[in-house]
């Protein structure tokens, strides 16, 4: 009606502030969706182990982890964005079925460790509350199932983003239990090192659960899905770093809350009730509630959407048709996929007397251990003139992102030369 | 087309070869020295199954291209030149009308216009004849992908001794190559007649869902090879957002002559979507008549009654005959698309009564409007809510649901396909 059409006449800069704003909204939501969703089961028990073991000596670890973050996840933004098309298809366009085959296959292996991270985490969770592995697994993953074969996910997903509030209890708690700061901060820019095989096991979990492969891929999509031009990047970049440092912000207090609790306590974490005692600072007896209930949100809300989208991955890369407003016959690849990861992830979690927070730390180690395929690819797409034109990588980038590379070979060589000499021992 | 040609036929006739059987095989001069590695292969459009016109290789100096004249033979082992074979440097970007198949075709999406359906190119199939090739078909199957991998032998050997009768060893799903629309940079520009042709006979709904699974690039490509009509009517099977993106991308001009082509509804929706500076310049760019009609709607919010409705309806006087509203229909049956009921007013326009088409059917020509009409529904006005709508279509049957002015002044319809549409989405 006409008085809702005749908007107040604003004066120019505020209209112009306005129109900024407005455009940032219609294109936030990517980068911190993605953000939140890093933060899943896997997240949550690694930076939790991280600082119940070592306390704060991995602290330093964020800062060149946030950098490394930042520098992968604008290039996945900003290959969506110049280029229009999703991870997987560029792949598939520009290195063929072999490369695509191997790249999918990674990725396939380290999206089922995590969804079985996932239902680990919503079983450790449930456990809290009494409700044994055998019974809520099989129940999570049937929601799971149903929740997104209905089409009821995009109405949920609001859900799940503001239970992601959860996770303030872990400043809250750290400051409650009162770290010595000076040391807390100390540590936080001084770099150390050790050489055993449990200290870079935990480097890598820690790597690989901040920098996880599918994010790149998840990333990507959801910036092609938005149709977010060239000429609106920037404000897509900025969703993108404000996620990324939400992610890291988040993965500090988590391991400075662990270290002021269960690493002084000398606690050593095999259970989520254990985990959960970090946030005793804050909710007393009550701890082991909050932290079940955080952790089953960020195991639901990551089991909902892992599955789906590698299901949607894989089917770009090789033609197949994929999309839950298809039919089973229409797309019968992509409905396997889905409910094979589903499956899968919710069958390993359903072994007798499973150690869950270890399963969840191993998942995230081979995550680390397979994002250097996926970087390399990425950044050899990224350099290409005739993909990228102007918008191709700077040197700084280029250097950041190759370093990130190369480190993660480097880390991924030593485990796997410790686990042959101790599989040889 | 998913056609299935019979499989052992194609691998005994020697004449059939796939594209990964030559790709990245040497190339060699006459005295057998190698000069580099099969790159790609480049076609000329034009012809239902286009001629492979010459190669590329990749040899130490760098990318070569030979015209295809100058092969000598070629088989499974590779590719010998004849003695006076003269290379040159490849150009940068395709020429007009040529296609270099590696680069611009395997591995890309295609439309397959038969099937109506978005597929990936995973293998070319070739005809070989008196040393010539053509493109005969894409591969767009799982043996396909097998093939590519080099598996096929093993997989093939492995099915046969599991399931010797399963469907993947007879069958491959080769599209024909004059029903592919490449979608992809230079080749989708290529203008290839009998694709274009059948692309314009597919179902709005079917084009529509191939339009929504493409990237934003190949969406414009795709609407850039449709004629007006064709694209307003797959446009309004989008959800208007898409269609404004897409529009943003395509000449003022063009925009506008596709929204006149749409349903003004539709074609306001749309335009709502768009940001105002573009705006502006589209509604500027269309024809005046079209324009208000659009502009009128645009005043009213998109989820009410007014911002529902479309105009266009066909109206007639109580003195009016049952035969002058047939002659009516037939008159504007173009313009109209969804017509059922006909609105009876009196000289100021205020609603008197509805006429259905199964009254003009059942009524002699000559009976007068007046005397058949049925009571006006509870009227609907400009600012009433989806539901009330939805509520007057479903209580008194209506296919249209007028809306009037606060006088009573009929000011358009809402048809109850929007209806549905709009209430599944609000679900």
């Amino acid at each position: 009606m006409p008085a809702e059409q005749q908007a107040p006449p604003v004066p120019t800069q505020r209209a112009n502030l306005w129109r900024s704003f407005m455009i940032f909204l219609a294109v936030v939501g990517p980068g911190i969706i993605t953000a939140n969703v890093d933060n899943d089961a896997g997240g949550i028990t690694t930076y939790s182990l991280a600082g119940a073991q070592y306390g704060n000596k991995l602290l330093w670890t964020l800062i060149p982890i946030t950098i490394a973050l930042v520098v992968v996840q604008e290039m996945s933004a900003r290959m969506g964005v110049v280029t229009g098309k999703g991870l997987a298809d560029l792949i598939r366009e520009n290195y063929g079925v072999k490369v695509t085959f191997w790249i999918m296959m990674a990725l396939l292996v380290a999206d089922v460790g995590n969804t079985v991270a996932e239902f680990s985490g919503a079983a450790a969770s449930l456990q809290i509350f009494g409700v044994p592995p055998w019974l809520s697994v099989p129940l999570v993953a049937l929601a799971v199932w149903l929740l997104v074969l209905k089409g009821t996910y995009r109405s949920v997903e609001k859900v799940f983003l503001v239970a992601c509030l959860f996770y303030v209890a872990y400043p809250v708690s750290a400051f409650l239990a009162g770290p010595d700061w000076p040391v807390v901060l100390k540590a936080t820019v001084t770099p150390t090192f050790e050489f055993d095989g449990s200290y870079v096991a935990m480097l890598v979990g820690v790597i690989g659960t901040t920098i996880a492969p599918w994010m790149q891929f998840y990333l990507q999509s959801a910036v092609v899905e938005k149709g977010i031009k060239p000429e609106h990047y920037a404000h897509s970049r900025f969703d993108v770093i404000v996620g990324c440092i939400i992610t890291d912000v988040v993965a500090f207090f988590i391991i400075v809350a662990c270290a002021a609790t269960l690493f002084k306590a000398g606690v050593k974490v095999e259970t989520a009730d254990q985990a959960a005692m970090a946030l005793a600072p804050l909710a007393g007896v009550h701890a082991s509630w909050l932290f079940a209930f955080g952790l089953f949100n960020a195991s639901f809300f990551a089991a909902t959407i892992l599955p789906l989208a590698t299901a949607y991955y894989v089917c770009e890369a090789f033609g197949w048709e994929s999309g839950i407003d298809k039919k089973w016959e229409q797309a019968p690849q992509f409905y396997w996929l889905y409910t094979g990861i589903v499956m899968v992830g919710a069958g390993i979690v359903l072994i007798p007397n499973l150690p869950l927070l270890q399963i969840m730390l191993i998942s995230q180690i081979a995550n680390g251990m397979l994002l250097p395929f996926i970087l390399v690819f990425m950044l050899l797409l990224i350099n290409k003139e005739k993909l990228m034109g102007a918008y191709r990588n700077g040197p700084i980038f280029n250097a950041i992102a190759w370093m990130t590379t190369g480190i993660m070979i480097v880390l991924t060589a030593w485990l796997v030369v410790i686990g042959v000499r101790d599989l040889l021992a | 087309m998913a056609e299935t040609a019979a499989r052992g036929e194609t691998a005994a006739d020697p004449r059939f070869r796939f594209l990964s059987s030559i790709i990245g095989r040497p190339v060699r001069g006459p005295g057998g020295a190698r000069l580099g590695m099969l790159t790609d292969l480049v076609v000329a459009t034009g012809e239902p199954y286009p001629l492979v016109e010459s190669l590329v290789l990749k040899g130490p100096a760098g990318r070569q291209s030979y015209p295809w004249t100058s092969v000598e033979n070629f088989d499974d082992g590779g590719l010998t030149l004849k003695a006076d074979a003269v290379g040159s440097t490849p150009p940068e970007q395709p020429l007009a009308d040529r296609i270099p198949l590696v680069e611009e075709i395997l591995d890309k999406q295609i439309v397959d216009v038969h099937d109506a359906k978005l597929v990936r190119v995973n293998d070319l199939h070739f005809l070989e004849l008196k040393g010539q090739l053509r493109v005969a078909h894409v591969d767009v199957g799982f043996r396909g992908l097998v093939r590519r991998m080099g598996w096929e032998p093993l997989v093939d050997r492995t099915v046969r001794l599991v399931r010797p009768k399963a469907p993947y060893l007879k069958a491959d799903q080769l599209v024909s190559w004059k029903l592919v629309q490449p979608l992809d940079q230079s080749a989708g520009k290529v203008r290839l007649e009998v694709a274009q042709r059948l692309l314009a006979t597919l179902h709005p709904a079917d084009l529509a869902e191939i339009m929504e699974d493409l990237d934003r690039d190949q969406r414009t490509v795709l609407l850039e090879r449709l004629d007006v009509e064709t694209a307003a009517d797959a446009l309004e099977e989008i959800e208007p957002e898409m269609t404004a993106q897409l529009l943003e991308g395509v000449a003022p001009e063009r925009a506008a002559d596709i929204l006149e082509e749409m349903a003004p509804d539709e074609a306001a929706d749309v335009l709502s979507e768009l940001p105002g500076d573009t705006r502006v310049e589209v509604l500027a760019a269309m024809e005046k008549p079209e324009a208000r009609e659009v502009e009128a709607l645009l005043a009213y919010p998109h989820d009410r009654a007014g911002g529902l409705m479309t105009p266009d309806r066909i109206q007639l006087a109580p003195e009016s005959t049952v035969g002058d509203a047939k002659a009516e229909l037939r008159r504007r049956d173009e313009e109209i698309p969804f017509l059922y009921e006909f609105f009876v007013v009196d000289g100021g326009g205020r609603l008197l009564g509805i006429c259905t088409l199964r009254d003009l059917v059942l009524n002699e020509p000559a009976t007068r409007l007046g005397a058949i009409m049925h009571e006006p529904p509870a009227t609907i006005q400009v600012d009433d809510r989806l539901e009330d709508v939805a509520n007057a279509a479903a209580k008194y049957n209506l296919l249209s649901v007028p809306v009037v002015s606060p006088e009573g002044v009929l000011l358009g319809i809402v048809t109850v396909d929007d209806i549905l549409a709009e209430v599944l989405d609000a679900r």
